[in-house]
């Protein structure tokens, strides 16, 4: 029943473009659909294995930039890009991920953060490769077979596919014995050795993963903004979905989705300067951790439990 | 290559000031996760909370070098204090990742509203000692860069002495090398904490306030720095306060040499590879021997 | 008899101390083993040691003939040697029947295309997990706590659900540190039950413990550390008379533990 629910609502978000032929609501469908897929990856490697990622900014704008530089500079397609931004990021967390992760999760956290900033330095400095400041403006429109996704709803439905596989993906393995590990790892890692599991496989799956999918975000959303520059790298998006991780419940898959749809319209309704938008996602972040760390589904979670205790007490 | 041996002790001199406000950044982390296994993420706004109390500070005392950098560094303590008692004190001693999240939405509320009140546009510093210099040679350095230096080293003087010799310095590190015991002498790991913090927040005020005079002052000043000042800490192993010095030296000279003769991205991802190779090599950073040391 | 679990000249120093100093013994196949001994004798780090927690300086571990001794922890626990913690430690956040089915996980056939894919291999390693959890849960009487997550369980149950956890896979041997530290007396003997009826079952544990009276009545053969070295072997009774043993663990003499003995009765 629950299944068949959560099918038709996915379907339902498929036929949006029947619905407006609004490019603004479309366009902010499209932010939704691929900041939703980049916070569930966040969730992933924060909310399942414990690991707090900065490197998902770098992995986005690498993400962007590998795509856009496959078609612009090296004369691919556009899917081939796509391919190249998750292939590319999943390699780099591997390399990142090994020697961080060795050391633990406090210099995991740390290391993804100057990660992050690294990538920034390189978009702007690194000339030659990236175009420096001023960016690659005027990304074509991707085809598929003779087709071209010209207009926003055209576009709207690569983002729509991608969230789908993206989420029934992240789903599926969050569901798996292998997501039960990743919490299980968060939970209690000298147990998890114990029993006979060990835990560097996993976490550099779950890194590698989570980086790859993305980069493939960042491509989409690169090629529906038509340019890329260093902006693009603008540590608000890291903002946004550590935000959406946070308030929807790290750990908790429905609970990032949800957040994830909801707060995306939710900047475009409350259209305030960006000084000022910052300063509310801040406090945001900080009240949440400070009175409510494990976000709605965790308040829910504490709730269930105490009804649990006093049940069986 | 003939390397123009002027320019090279330029370059070192430079590299040597960069790397001693590095350190006092750096130390300041290295501080705090010493004693409270955290990480403090508006240091670096808290930087630039020093440098903009030195600029509204030297106008009100007439261009006066000390006196601004005084009430620079008491301000700017002061935030520590408050950030300490209203946020800090809520954390337990694992609760890295939580944090970080609080003092990520602090820095964010800080650089914004900062910005939204004085805007982004960067300020101009003048002090008493405007930009006269002295001349060694052929090598020009100016005082402010001078004082800066002197001003990192006298700090790092200080605070070695209160570590080794004050009360309150012992009990940091008593805590810092072993908290279940330094509990048990009834340290109050609290009040241990909270002079960390103070005095790290100083630091990086005094580093703050050192630095409006040479460079431009910006809201998004201290962004950059703390992400070097993370990374030294890392090099120089997690929590170990003459490792972070080191560190940040060392830094300073890598980057002013290689700022001199490669291309910018080079000096900007130097801290990077460093840090991937030195956690590869020695996980536990390059200095560590276990807890807090000094000396 | 045989020698299930072999341990030869263990040795393991922090700093110039020397915490586990040359240690020999052996656990026979099917018995309950005790390692006893007072604070600071080396009793945690010798069978960090053997587990893999803690990398020994020197010797010997073997386990059912093959030498284990510089394997990981999680090597360790796939040879067959499972162990729980002095400080009890269960996922908290989930379900005594995920708590239990990790647990097993490592050691069945299912690959991690075949978990992602649910495949009916999968699924029948699943199935067989879930059977043997459920009796398991039900032995050590945490079975109305099957679907609640392990955050509410006592401390106590915590203790029994980690025994179960490490039951789960079937492995050679069980190295329980300290199963009843912390536990209500009234518990204790709920412990001492159980893991006898699982020893009556083929079950082979070692039991490193503070609370002698729970050694004396459920180990077949105890050993007692002390400065770690090994001071004594034998059985329960004879440990217990042992004027050595009486005098590092109980720092008395055995004319003192007679008088106290006499006093109490």
């Amino acid at each position: 029943m629950k299944a068949v629910a959560i099918v038709v609502a996915a379907l339902a978000f498929g036929l949006l473009p029947y619905l407006t032929s609004s490019n603004y609501i479309l366009g902010v469908a499209v932010s939704a659909a691929i900041y939703t897929v980049a916070a569930a990856a966040l969730n992933l490697i924060y909310g399942y294995t414990g690991l707090l990622s900065f490197a998902q900014l770098g992995f986005w704008g690498i993400g962007g930039y590998a795509t856009a530089l496959t078609v612009v500079t090296f004369g691919g397609t556009f899917w081939l890009g796509l391919l190249w931004a998750g292939l590319l990021n999943a390699a780099l967390a591997l390399i990142v991920g090994y020697p961080t992760l060795r050391v633990g999760r406090h210099a995991f956290v740390i290391v993804t953060l100057t990660f992050a900033l690294l990538v920034t330095l390189v978009a702007r400095d690194w000339v030659d490769l990236t175009r420096g400041p001023l960016g690659i403006p005027g990304l074509p429109a991707p085809s598929l077979f003779g087709f071209e996704f010209k207009t926003t709803s055209h576009f709207y439905w690569i983002a729509w596919i991608y969230a789908l596989l993206a989420l029934g993906f992240l789903y599926a393995l969050g569901t798996s014995r292998i997501g039960r590990t990743l919490v299980a790892i968060k939970q209690n890692e000298p147990l998890v050795r114990a029993q006979g599991i060990a835990p560097m496989p996993y976490k550099l799956a779950a890194f590698a993963i989570s980086a790859a999918i993305t980069g493939i975000a960042g491509g989409i959303f690169a090629f529906h903004l038509k340019v890329i520059d260093p902006l693009f790298l603008d540590f608000y998006y890291m903002q946004t979905f550590l935000i959406m991780v946070i308030i929807g419940g790290a750990g908790s898959f429905w609970g990032v989705v949800i957040a994830g749809i909801a707060l995306s319209a939710l900047p475009e309704v409350l259209r305030f300067s960006s000084d000022f938008r910052m300063i509310i996602y801040g406090v945001v972040l900080l009240v949440i951790m400070l009175v409510m760390p494990g976000g709605f589904a965790g308040w829910i979670r504490q709730r269930r439990l105490a009804r649990m205790r006093a049940a069986l007490r | 290559m003939a390397v123009d041996p002027v320019y090279l002790v330029q370059l070192t001199l430079n590299g040597i000031t960069l790397g001693l406000l590095y350190a006092l950044i750096a130390v300041g982390l290295a501080l705090i996760f010493g004693v409270m296994q955290i990480i403090n993420f508006a240091h670096g706004e808290l930087l630039m909370v020093g440098a903009f109390a030195m600029s509204f500070a030297l106008p009100a005392m007439g261009s006066l070098y000390w006196p601004a950098m005084a009430a620079a560094v008491v301000a700017t303590m002061i935030c520590g204090l408050v950030i300490y008692e209203t946020l800090l004190v809520r954390l337990r001693p694992d609760e890295f990742e939580r944090s970080i999240l609080i003092t990520l939405g602090l820095s964010i509320i800080v650089l914004h509203v900062v910005q939204y009140l004085f805007t982004a546009n960067p300020r101009m510093v003048d002090t008493q000692y405007g930009f006269d210099g002295v001349l060694i040679g052929s090598i020009r350095i100016t005082w402010t860069r001078i004082i800066g230096a002197v001003v990192a080293i006298g700090a790092f003087a200080l605070l070695f002495v209160l570590l080794k010799h004050t009360q309150f310095g012992r009990a940091m590190r008593a805590i810092a090398q072993n908290r279940e015991a330094a509990l048990m002498v009834g340290i109050r790991p609290r009040v241990v904490a909270r002079n960390a913090v103070v005095l790290a927040t100083g630091l990086c005020g005094l580093a703050g306030a050192a630095l409006a005079p040479i460079q431009l002052v910006t809201p998004g000043m201290g962004q950059f720095l703390i992400f070097k000042a993370f990374a030294l800490v890392i090099i120089g192993g997690l929590g170990n306060i003459p490792g972070a010095i080191v560190s940040a030296i060392g830094l300073g000279l890598i980057e002013s040499w290689i700022g001199g003769f490669f291309e910018i991205v080079w000096q900007e991802a130097a801290v990077f590879i460093l840090m991937v190779v030195v956690m590869f090599l020695k996980p536990d950073g390059l200095f560590t021997r276990g807890g807090m040391r000094v000396g | 008899m045989t020698a299930l679990l072999e341990i030869r000249d263990l040795r393991k120093s922090f700093a110039g101390v020397h915490a586990v100093d040359g240690v020999s013994f052996t656990v026979e196949q099917g018995s309950i083993t005790g390692l006893i001994g007072p604070n600071g004798s080396g009793k945690s780090t010798t069978i960090d040691c053997i587990a893999g927690f803690q990398k020994a300086d020197g010797g010997r571990v073997v386990l059912a003939g093959t030498d284990i001794a510089g394997r990981s922890a999680h090597q360790i626990a796939r040879a067959g040697l499972m162990r729980t913690f002095q400080t009890v430690r269960v996922y908290e956040n989930l379900p005594l029947r995920d708590n239990l089915a990790i647990a097993a996980q490592q050691f069945d056939d299912a690959t991690w295309s075949d978990e992602l894919f649910r495949t009916r291999r999968y699924r029948r390693a699943a199935a067989a997990a879930e059977t043997r959890a459920r009796e398991l849960i039900e032995l050590v009487g945490l079975a109305r706590y099957y679907d609640a997550d392990a955050g509410i369980l006592s401390y106590g149950q915590k203790k029994l659900l980690a025994l179960a956890a490490a039951l789960m896979p079937r492995p050679r041997i069980v190295v329980l540190d300290e199963p009843v530290a912390g536990v209500n007396p009234t518990r204790i003997r709920d412990v001492e039950d159980v893991l006898r009826k699982l020893n009556a079952g083929g079950e082979t544990f070692l039991i490193v413990e503070h609370n002698v009276e729970f050694i004396t009545n459920l180990c077949h053969h105890v050993i007692v550390l002390d400065q770690g070295r090994k001071l004594a072997e034998g059985t329960a009774a004879a440990i217990h008379t042992d004027p050595r043993v009486l005098e590092a663990y109980l720092g008395m003499t055995p004319e003192m533990a007679e008088a106290e003995m006499r006093g109490a009765a």
